[in-house]
């Protein structure tokens, strides 16, 4: 992990972390290929958050995909941390998405058998990324840091879905990543508990994670500092949010009060 | 402590699930403790049967000579092949039971039951050292008669009269035909009792164990006709009959050691096929295991998990099935070995010393426990694992359509209801899956009709043996009586309409070089005999011109080489040898080799001309009567030669023949049907795991079937009608399968049993019936899968959009 | 064609029809409340909705905002937790999975974000599978029929192929002929160009209003304003409320 981490950090110019590249993406159907992405370039900066809007079809999840490496494309590249992640293996991308990238999905994506606690250690232990007597503390912690704390031990079903969402946020955090991505996170919850996930995401962005988040929902990309819009497989446009609507005093930053940030944790 | 959470998941999982856990569990434990059952059974046997059964040393040839004394046997024992010799009296005899009736009783005669040198036998109760009006009873019959040391019983001897003797010990004979099998009590007397009722106190039987290869059929032969001609013959003896004792079994060899390793054999395949079928629940459960979390894997695989930790993860699944699978196969494959040798030695009358598991079936438990799940899991898991993150995720839910030529065929079925199209085709969109459904199926399919044919086959088979004995009932008579007394004083008998007197001794064959055949039975009786019914499978019956020819049966042929229609053989009893001419070869009917020849050829043979030794009787010559006729006619007989003072044993009726086969058979029919009866179950638990896994893995598609206007009954129909096409399915195959599979079980079954060569006959009712169950349990299986799948709400359904 | 469209699948009793007032979908304070064990969600509050036949009705909102609860109650995939929903004279709320399964093949085609054609069928047996479930058209017409609606709605060339072999907008355009299948008064339709790209969308939404052209009464559920304004009415939910 930690020779990923080095290579990558050493790859970066600029401050680039994400450099998509030419991504060309055509899902075939028997009558005739469609072209979600018609080549795609784009760059996202450490600490920037990205929000990726457009309509459905527009081919915003494809593009998702491909930076998280669940979808591969027809031609381009991504790097991310200078690894070009398509070019390796399916396992090497799979360890290497484990331990970099965490991903959050609109379904919250939960094992439904396990608790809170499990869920978060799972992913450290497939990564093997801490001490296998440390990981349970180190989840709690996260849990803590999201503000569900109390419900560390129950399962999934047993909490809301805004809770949910949470955790699926502090899973991916628990090999405590670079970059987070998030397809629709708030798709499936009410307005009140979505605004409560996005401060949360600027916490995140506080601590200095990358985000990248997919969204149809205008009011919502405008939280973002960098605004993508995409239609029929193009990027349309691209501008910064200068002034994110993020209303910082209107909620406590759950974050200073009761987090110790992942890396002091790592290295302790 | 700590444990990777991934293993947590996997408890987690099975404790989840527990339902489908302990199906899993017990199809594993099923198998492989029905293996362990049968092994063991088989080990424990040979252990306490056959091990005990060497001990008391037991005789590799019985001869039945003429009256002697101690003189022949010490002759005999010296012989240099001779290893050991005991001699003893042998009488027929009855005994009163509790009812009133007479029961026919072997009495042994020993000059000292506790210093037996062949066929030892044990105490078990009382004592063994006899005094005069003393007895011992096998403990099977003394069960059987509710017998115990200090009871007094009365035996009735030849000409009628009545002895009471008190019983003083309760022993154990491994070398007599158990009460059990033959119901005929056997009992242990001094000589001095012997004289007291009226015997003499000579021996008539010799008991020898050869020196040399005492386990070699044609050399312990040998031995006894130089024992025959070089010691008992020159001291003036006369042999009565010689041979191996048993049921056709090899010198040394336990009487029914063939007939249990024959059904060990049959149980151990049944075993391997119960084994089987639980591992094709196994691939069942496992898919569905992997089917169901799909979305998981996917899940697991983005925050980090390579394939190989997945794989891992459900081989520890499998694992913990296995271990617990074994937790439960090994102590019921030790009760259920236990049970099984028990029954046998209950049937054949010998002791379990210890039951304990040998390490080589435990070894063997192990081995299948482990290795049979997680070899046949290696399929489902590694391609549930294969699927990407992407369709994992985001493709699941709605499958896909096939491709292959029968997809192609498939889609050309045109002009039927789109429900019944969709059901057709669902059934074929996952071959493997179909595969392994098929397969089970079709085994139990193929296993029940086995069965069925099986029992059709006996039947037959019996009905053929049964050709051999159209009487109603049939009196021995030891001594031979005159045959026109017999008749007329049978035939004074109101009910008896026809009467014959039959004459039987043992001859051999004279060959052409000079050497002589092994024993065979030579009868002789009325050439227009109405009290057999021979199938002639070359030849014709005998005719009244048949003065100086024979016919022989099927199984002379296989004893003796180059005899056929028109051949010449010369027969010789005793010193008398004369010359036939075969015209006719009957089928076998359980008897070994015989010849028979009209009455009056045979009386010139003997020398005894109007002697008979057995009178068989009918009441009616169209038809055998029932049981409690032939009962009658049976009780009527034993009374007139009672009241005319004729000598003779007790009688017997058609019906109690055959009665005691088809208990045997019917023994072994139920076994086989309960095993035919758990292949089925087995087959019904995975049609349902795998419609099951098709309802799970095409939630969506049912959720489309609802929201465009199925109701719950369209959608049960869906799935139903699914199950039973695999059903239909596989009943054809299984049918295909239950020909050879059928005769391979049914040869297997008369082999054991009847030592007889098979006559198979296929069961078309077995083949209906199981369309029957089959389509059953096609319904049956399907129902639970139906009902969860019209639980299923529109919403839930197309929730994860 | 004209016979072809007019044959009704609704009727009901006067009482219910009185409860509707006359209108084809009438929702009387309808709520739905999801309960989790973490406590209860409530994504439609006291909703009422009066929808005449001929009508063109889009309903937008955020996501969250209870308008895939609010479509689904129509079409009767889930059900409220309190008020009264009445639809072509049927009390909705009262009737069970099954029941409500055979009501709708008769009475709402839905269409899907996702087409959900069924794979194994042929694109003409998936159109005729709604007429052999409601059993509304004789046997011997069915074939007939949705070769028409293959027709209607310009995919009549790919009858006989898998849904597998079409492209998207093809699909969702089968997809519609299926919701046909039964001459249902109602369509509804949550996102039904959310799969497709812009120019396969524009050909949807004609094809809708060639339909409302021609009697049938869609709802159609979208978060993209430019569709929903091509309706001739817009129903806006917030957090479960009607704000429009």
């Amino acid at each position: 992990m930690e020779i990923a981490k080095i290579a990558g950090k050493n790859g970066r110019e600029n401050g680039v972390l994400i450099n998509v590249k030419d991504l060309v993406k055509i899902y075939p159907t028997a009558a005739n290929g469609v072209e979600a992405l018609k080549g795609i370039n784009l760059e996202v900066h450490e600490g920037e958050f990205l929000a990726i809007f457009g309509k459905s079809g527009a081919g915003k999840s494809t593009l998702i995909n491909m930076i998280t490496g669940i979808d591969s494309p027809d031609s381009g590249e991504v790097q991310i941390g200078g690894a070009s992640i398509h070019s390796m293996s399916d396992d090497e991308l799979t360890r290497w998405r484990g331990r970099n990238l965490g991903v959050v999905y609109q379904f919250f994506q939960l094992l439904p058998t396990l608790t809170l606690v499990e869920n978060i250690t799972l992913a450290m232990d497939f990564c093997d990324t801490y001490p296998l007597a440390k990981r349970s503390e180190r989840a709690l912690q996260l849990l803590d840091q999201v503000g569900i704390r109390e419900h560390a031990h129950k399962v999934p079903s047993k909490i809301s879905g805004g809770q949910q969402q949470r955790v699926a946020i502090a899973r991916a955090l628990a090999n405590d990543p670079d970059v987070i991505v998030a397809d629709e996170p708030t798709g499936n919850l009410d307005s009140q508990t979505a605004d409560d996930i996005y401060d949360l995401f600027s916490d995140l962005i506080s601590l200095g994670k990358t985000l990248v988040i997919v969204t149809h929902d205008q009011e919502i990309a405008e939280r973002a500092s960098r605004i993508l819009e995409i239609s029929d497989g193009r990027i349309i446009s691209s501008r910064s949010n200068d002034a994110p609507s993020n209303d910082r005093s209107a909620h406590e930053a759950t974050l200073s009060l009761n987090c110790v940030s992942p890396r002091i944790q790592a290295a302790l | 402590m700590h444990i990777p959470t991934r293993w947590i998941k996997i408890l987690k999982d099975i404790w989840s699930n527990r339902s489908r856990s302990l199906l899993v569990i017990f199809s594993i434990a099923i198998g492989v403790a029905s293996v362990g059952m049968i092994t063991n059974a088989g080990i424990l046997v040979q252990r306490d049967l056959y091990g005990s059964f060497a001990e008391g040393n037991p005789a590799s040839l019985e001869i039945y000579v003429s009256p002697f004394q101690r003189d022949l046997t010490s002759a005999v024992d010296a012989m240099r092949e001779v290893e050991d010799v005991q001699a003893r009296r042998v009488e027929r005899a009855s005994v009163l039971n509790a009812e009133g009736d007479w029961d026919d009783l072997t009495l042994n005669a020993f000059p000292d039951l506790t210093d037996l040198k062949v066929n030892r036998v044990d105490l078990v109760e009382g004592r063994m050292s006899l005094g005069v009006r003393e007895i011992a009873i096998e403990r099977q019959s003394a069960e059987g008669l509710g017998l115990a040391v200090g009871d007094t019983i009365t035996v009735k001897m030849e000409g009628d009269r009545a002895y009471d003797l008190d019983i003083v010990g309760i022993v154990h004979d491994l070398y007599g035909m158990p009460y059990a099998l033959l119901g005929e009590v056997t009992g242990y007397v001094n000589l001095e009792s012997l004289k007291w009722m009226g015997k003499p106190s000579y021996y008539n039987k010799l008991d020898v164990v050869v020196a040399e290869n005492k386990y070699k059929q044609a050399h312990v032969l040998e031995i006894g006709n130089s024992i025959r001609d070089r010691v008992i013959e020159p001291s003036g003896y006369r042999v009565g009959s010689m041979g191996i004792p048993g049921l056709g079994s090899d010198p040394g060899k336990h009487w029914a050691e063939d007939q249990i390793d024959g059904f060990l054999l049959i149980l151990q395949i049944m075993g391997v096929m119960a084994v089987l079928l639980s591992g094709g629940l196994v691939v069942n459960t496992v898919s569905a295991i992997l089917v169901q979390q799909i979305r998981q894997i996917g899940i697991m695989r983005s925050i980090g998990a390579v394939r190989g930790q997945l794989i891992a993860m459900y081989f520890f699944n499998v694992l913990a099935y296995s271990v617990l699978g074994l937790a439960v196969a090994l102590p019921l494959g030790l009760l259920g070995s236990w049970w099984l040798a028990e029954f046998a030695a209950g049937f054949v009358n010998f002791d379990l010393t210890t039951v304990n598991i040998s390490w080589q079936v435990l070894t063997l438990q192990i081995t299948l426990g482990l290795l049979m799940p997680l070899g046949v899991a290696i399929y489902p898991i590694l391609s549930g694992t294969r699927m990407s993150v992407y369709d994992a995720i985001y493709q699941y839910g709605i499958g896909s359509e096939g491709s292959g030529w029968l997809d192609r065929a498939l889609m050309k079925v045109r002009n039927l209801a789109p429900p019944i199209v969709l059901s057709l085709r669902n059934t074929f969109r996952n071959k493997a899956r179909l595969v392994f459904t098929l397969l089970t199926l079709t085994l139990a399919g193929a296993m029940f009709i086995a069965v069925f044919s099986t029992r059709a086959s006996l039947t037959v088979q019996i009905e053929n043996v049964a050709r051999y004995v159209t009487f109603d009932a049939a009196l021995g008579l030891p001594y031979g009586s005159r045959k026109q007394t017999v008749e007329r004083e049978a035939l004074r008998i109101h009910e008896i309409s026809a009467a014959e007197g039959w004459a039987q001794s043992i001859g051999v064959i004279v060959r052409e070089d000079g050497s002589e055949s092994g024993e065979l039975e030579i009868v002789g009786l009325p050439y227009d005999s109405v009290t057999i019914d021979p199938l002639m499978i070359k030849g014709r019956w005998l005719e009244a011109s048949d003065t100086s020819r024979i016919v022989v049966n099927d199984d002379l042929l296989d004893e003796e080489s180059g005899i056929g229609i028109g051949s010449e053989i010369t027969l010789k009893i005793g010193n008398r040898e004369r010359t036939y001419q075969v015209v006719g070869v009957t089928s076998k009917h359980l008897s070994g080799s015989r010849i028979y020849m009209e009455y009056g050829s045979f009386g010139q043979l003997t020398n005894r001309p109007n002697q008979v030794d057995t009178i068989r009787v009918r009441g009616n010559l169209e038809t055998i009567g029932s049981n409690a006729e032939q009962d009658v006619i049976a009780f009527q007989l034993e009374n007139r030669f009672d009241n005319a003072s004729l000598s003779k044993s007790s009688s017997i009726t058609r019906h109690a023949i055959f009665g005691d086969f088809t208990d045997v058979f019917d023994l072994i029919l139920v076994v086989l049907m309960i095993m035919a009866g758990l292949l089925a179950l087995v087959g019904g638990l995975g049609l349902t795991g795998t419609l099951g896994i098709n309802v799970l893995e095409r939630t969506r598609e049912i959720g489309v079937l609802r929201a465009v206007g199925a109701s719950n009954v369209s959608v049960r129909q869906v799935i139903v009608f699914e199950g039973v096409v695999v059903g239909l399915i596989s009943w054809v195959l299984g049918a295909l399968l239950s020909g050879p599979s059928g005769r391979a079980l049914a040869g297997a079954v008369v082999n054991a049993v009847m030592q007889a060569d098979l006559i198979y006959t296929y069961s078309f009712t077995g083949l209906l019936l199981w369309l029957v169950v089959i389509g059953l349990i096609a319904v049956f299986s399907s129902l639970a899968p139906a009902r969860s799948a019209v639980r299923l709400t529109v919403r839930e359904v197309l929730d994860y959009e | 064609m004209k016979t072809f469209w007019n044959k009704s699948g609704s009727n009901g009793s006067g009482a219910v029809k009185y409860k509707a007032n006359g209108h084809l979908i009438a929702f009387n304070q309808v709520s739905k409340i999801y309960e989790t064990s973490a406590g209860s969600f409530t994504a439609l509050r006291d909703v009422d909705l009066r929808i005449d036949k001929g009508e063109f009705v889009s309903i937008v909102g955020k996501s969250g905002s209870g308008k895939t609860t609010l479509i689904n109650m129509l079409t009767g995939i889930d059900r409220p937790s309190d008020g009264e929903i009445y639809v072509t004279g049927a009390a909705v709320h009262e009737l069970d999975e099954g029941e409500i399964a055979v009501w709708r093949g008769k009475n709402v085609g839905v269409v899907f974000q996702f087409f959900q054609l069924l794979p194994t069928l042929s694109v003409l047996e998936n159109v005729r599978l709604p007429m052999d479930f409601g059993g509304v058209f004789d046997r011997q017409e069915r074939d007939d029929r949705a070769m028409h609606l293959l027709e209607l709605v310009g995919i009549e060339d790919q009858a006989d192929a898998l849904p597998a072999k079409l492209s998207g907008g093809q699909q969702q355009r089968a997809a519609i002929a299926r919701a046909l299948a039964n001459d249902p008064p109602i369509i509804a339709t949550d996102e039904p160009t959310g799969n497709l790209d812009s120019h396969s969308s524009t050909k949807i939404i004609r094809l809708f209003e060639d339909l409302v052209s021609r009697g049938k009464t869609i709802l159609m559920v979208t978060h993209d304003d430019e569709l929903a304004g091509r309706a001739m009415r817009t129903i806006r939910l917030a957090d479960g409320k009607v704000v429009l």
